[in-house]
């Protein structure tokens, strides 16, 4: 590895080369009356233009970002009048997609030129004229590794597997400047594996070369990132996805997957993120290298069950080739490369917020559990339809250089079109019901009016019940069906709630687990929750058990988690478990903790995000962060550095209870 | 017939082969000075109190009437921080068999299974024998048990025969020594171990590397001599004082000790760990 290269970049010393872009683009457009697909076309061209090739010692795989700030294309009235009449994703961008990277690295950007139109070649152009800067300067410099590469890409197909990870992180790079965001990897070791191949065949690389160049490249997706756009740093979508099966149903997993993960291991950044798709055929070797990674703490590999996904995306209408295609968006959510436009986190539902609708407005009324879940169905679907229906007009900021990228016309739609909402707060849901169903309805230990004095006074009221609903009470998460049939059950009142209905670009709803920051945003929305949730207390994040939920366990925990039925709630979303860094000390507790996680998938788990976490040095970082600069942790489909976060963020990691040994 | 468990964990790494379910039953004859189980030590339940965590709002003072509370002379259900709970939960060999039952699937298909440590099991022997009959009648599982090897002959051998696998401890070759720092001497135990030795058990003898105490030469050396060629495993110490001790209001005397030098060598057929 070139520990200059890390140490350089980690040190921050390439800021130097940034400089801030102070044109108003949106004053100027607007005065021109510039279209927005114009506005988006110019503004890349030049920003392409302003552009400096930088070079930095030791580096294979150059590009970086010298121009620091992308000022918007648009005035904030043109952007009033553009909310007024439309639905707007987050930012306005056409985020979470997964380009062909693959014709791309195979044909060069040149062979795409003719039949784009006038804005994707113009961008293309853009890109080839920077790659000759980049070129000419490589010359100057007396790097004519670098030349010759750009002698080849980014206009014509890669002959090597140096030029196609060139060629990814030109096309990587320009889709960043475009303005675009959570641009993801998608399926590495697929479209990249005929080059490694070709040059491991011909002995053009070893293994150890192969590694280097690796590690090279996994470094440039940490040269620019603390500028691109999320809710914290390190949310920044750059994921890669390794394993899993083909169209044809054939394992993928390759020495390149594997020199992938011990890329990351050695590296130890948080980008890019490594996702590993498994299946029935996975060997446990495999899940031992991806526990090897865990071990390292950088919150990755996440899981996914290619048994299980495939078979709900086929089931909510995607062609099985294309299924078995899946890639991760940013976060965890399902995507397909090259075709798919689905918006996968276009919203999300508050599993919490349903039950306390239904605690205030029917508990009293109902004389049955059963009743009272037929009225949680009832509101269940009443808050979707206002959430589907309030989305429509969809208009997206016009990204000419993606729509080269892809092979579909994102602007009409791709091949699917689906939505995706994230269900927050399943476990607090889940165990309030269970209160009710028990305490209420059951032993009749609690009157109606009891439970909701004591949830509207935060249990200033009815103190005595608030030990007993937090600690006693049946709890998601502990392989016992009074509970975890309610989880069930209302993850099936999601999916039906969603299910027949067609979403403004012509495709279908789909059901999550995950939870993006809406574990956060949504506890804020609601007071406390007859799970003796108190006010302010966070949900547990993604999939995952209450935060206070006393637990048998992880047997217990992945035995409940593996219930739901998935095939109807397949949008995304990993159970998420820590575990204590102690858990990783041998080959043995390796392997053993590799079993556990291909027992989750051989129950039916659907994704899975393990952990390895240090809360003693958590504790130490808050109260000296400049001794922790390097601790990772994942937040909920990302990881970041742990000093870089707001306390909340901190905090509710180190609430997660980590299993020691 | 009931037996008192203090722990049952899930998924347990470093109690014998593959992915384990561990039960710790409660009660010990041993005083070893560095248990890291003392919740293990007196055979009753016993209170246990995080006091760290505790906002001193006096709840738990508040006369209630649970009779599962009467023991300890204050509430132990009304705790919003969770700070009091009970160590201590008695079982009927029925009633554990099938909870233990539902971790087969998993176990059965990782190589493990469900072993039994402590405190020490043998001081429990007729329940440990009783439950083990009956897991093997519901769902055949592969059983193990971590023992000071600290019984009567007779008790040993009974338990030893139901079991897979054997985890026995040596501590101190010396009998003095071993009455010094654990409370007890070690004829028993030296004497059981020559019953495992010869009972065809698949075993392995574990020697805590304690500082200063257990891992002298002189020490080693001597169990070196005594196990042979026995399989042993070697245990590194943890430094850390367990923070159950002052739950339990007892106290720990060796806190940031490091281990000295083990030379290996002087074992035919051990790892460290």
């Amino acid at each position: 590895m070139s520990n200059n290269l890390l140490n350089y970049i980690t040190s921050k010393q390439h800021h130097v080369y940034r400089h801030d872009c102070t044109i108003d683009f949106a004053a100027e457009f607007s005065a021109k009356k510039l279209s927005p697909v114009e506005r988006m076309s110019e503004r890349f061209v030049r920003l392409m233009a302003m552009e400096t090739p930088v070079i930095l010692p030791d580096e294979k795989i150059c590009f970086l970002r010298t121009v620091k700030n992308i000022p918007d294309c648009f005035t904030e009235a043109e952007w009033s009048d553009i909310r007024n009449k439309h639905f707007i994703h987050e930012s306005g961008y056409m985020s979470n997609l997964s380009p062909d990277y693959e014709k791309i690295i195979s044909h060069g950007l040149l062979a795409f030129r003719d039949e784009a139109d006038v804005y994707g070649k113009a961008a293309i152009d853009a890109i080839i004229d920077l790659a000759d800067r980049y070129k000419t300067e490589a010359k100057k410099t007396g790097r004519d590794d670098i030349a010759q590469v750009l002698e080849r890409v980014p206009c014509y197909g890669a002959s090597s597997f140096r030029e196609a990870l060139q060629m990814f992180r030109i096309v990587h790079y320009s889709l960043w400047l475009e303005g675009n965001y959570h641009n993801t990897v998608g399926r590495f070791d697929r479209y990249m594996y005929p080059y490694f191949k070709a040059d491991m065949d011909a002995g053009v690389i070893d293994e150890v070369s192969a590694l280097e160049l690796i590690e090279d490249f996994f470094i440039s997706f940490n040269k620019d990132s603390d500028l691109y756009p999320g809710v914290q740093q390190g949310d920044n979508g750059q994921s890669m996805v390794l394993g899993g099966m083909d169209e044809d149903g054939n394992e993928v997993f390759s020495d390149l997957s594997r020199l992938c993960l011990e890329a990351s291991r050695n590296l130890l950044l948080i980008d890019p993120k490594i996702n590993l798709r498994v299946n029935r055929n996975t060997p446990i070797e495999i899940y031992e290298l991806g526990s090897e990674l865990t071990k390292a703490g950088l919150g990755f590999p996440q899981y996914s069950n290619d048994d299980v996904v495939v078979d709900g995306l086929t089931k909510l209408g995607y062609e099985l080739a294309d299924a078995r295609n899946y890639a991760v968006a940013a976060c965890w959510e399902f995507i397909i490369p090259h075709v798919g436009c689905d918006v996968a986190n276009i919203g999300a539902l508050s599993f919490p917020k349903i039950i306390d609708i239904c605690l205030h407005k029917h508990l009293e009324s109902c004389e049955s559990f059963d009743e009272f879940m037929e009225k949680v169905r009832m509101e269940c679907i009443t808050e979707c339809d206002e959430m589907c229906g309030k989305i429509k007009d969809l208009w997206f900021v016009p990204s000419p250089f993606m729509n080269v990228c892809m092979d579909c016309d994102i602007y009409t739609g791709g091949k699917y079109n689906n939505f995706g909402f994230h269900g927050t707060g399943i476990a607090t849901a889940t165990d309030s019901l269970a209160v009710i169903k028990k305490y209420v309805f059951g032993d009749k230990s609690v009157t109606k009016a009891q439970l909701i004095e004591a949830v509207d006074s935060d249990y200033e009221k009815h103190s005595e019940l608030l030990a007993k609903f937090r600690y006693e009470a049946p709890k998601f998460g502990n392989n016992d069906n009074e509970a975890d049939s309610l989880a069930v059950a209302l993850l099936d009142i999601f999916a039906d709630s969603l299910e027949g209905k067609t979403n403004c670009r012509g495709g279908k709803f789909r059901a999550g687990t995950g939870s993006a920051m809406f574990y956060l945003w949504h506890a804020a929305e609601i007071g406390a929750s007859p799970d003796g949730r108190r006010k302010g207390e966070a949900f547990g994040t993604n999939f995952s058990a209450s935060l206070f939920a006393k637990l048998n366990g992880p047997l217990s925990i992945i035995s409940s988690f593996a219930k739901p039925h998935f095939d109807r709630a397949i949008n995304g979303g990993p159970l998420t478990l820590e575990f204590h860094n102690s858990m990783f000390s041998d080959d043995d507790c390796i392997h053993k903790v590799a079993m556990l996680v291909k027992s989750y998938m051989d129950m039916g788990g659907h994704q899975l995000q393990l952990n390895a976490v240090n809360p003693e040095k958590m504790k130490d970082a808050q109260l000296h962060p400049e001794n922790h600069r390097s601790l990772v942790v994942r937040i909920w489909g990302w990881s970041a550095y742990f000093v870089e976060l707001d306390k909340e963020f901190q905090d509710h990691v180190m609430a997660r209870a980590a299993y020691r040994v | 017939m009931t037996g008192t468990v203090f722990d049952i964990k899930e998924f347990s790494l470093h109690d014998g082969p593959g992915a384990r379910v561990t039960v710790f039953l409660k009660g010990c004859p041993l005083r070893c000075r560095w248990c890291h189980n003392p919740e293990g030590l007196s055979p009753k339940p016993q209170l246990m109190y995080k006091e760290a965590m505790c906002t001193r709002c006096g709840r738990c003072f508040e006369k209630c009437s649970h009779p599962e509370c009467a023991p300890y002379g204050r509430c132990i259900k009304i705790c919003p921080g969770n700070c009091l709970s009970v160590s201590g939960t008695e079982y009927t060999t029925e009633e554990l068999a099938s909870r233990l039952s539902a971790y087969a699937p998993f176990v059965n298909t990782n190589g493990g299974g469900i072993t039994f440590s402590g405190g020490e099991p043998l001081m429990q022997d007729d329940f440990v024998c009783e439950l083990a009959d009956k897991i093997r009648q519901k769902t055949p599982m592969h059983l193990a048990v971590q023992t000071s090897g600290y019984a009567d002959e007779e008790v040993f051998a009974r338990v030893i025969d139901k079991m897979d696998y054997v985890m026995m401890d040596i501590k101190l070759a010396d009998r003095d020594l071993h009455k010094k720092y654990t409370g007890v001497y070690n004829d028993k135990i030296l004497r059981n171990f020559e019953y495992l030795k010869n009972s065809g058990k698949e075993y392995i003898i574990r020697i805590p590397l304690i500082p200063d105490i257990t891992d002298t030469e002189e020490n080693l050396k001597k169990i070196s001599g005594i196990i042979n060629d026995s399989p042993a495993e070697l245990l590194s110490y943890n430094s850390l004082a367990p923070a159950k001790y002052d739950m339990l209001g007892m106290k720990y005397s060796l806190e940031n000790k490091k281990n000295n030098k083990v030379d290996l060598g002087i074992f035919k057929n051990a790892k460290l760990s």
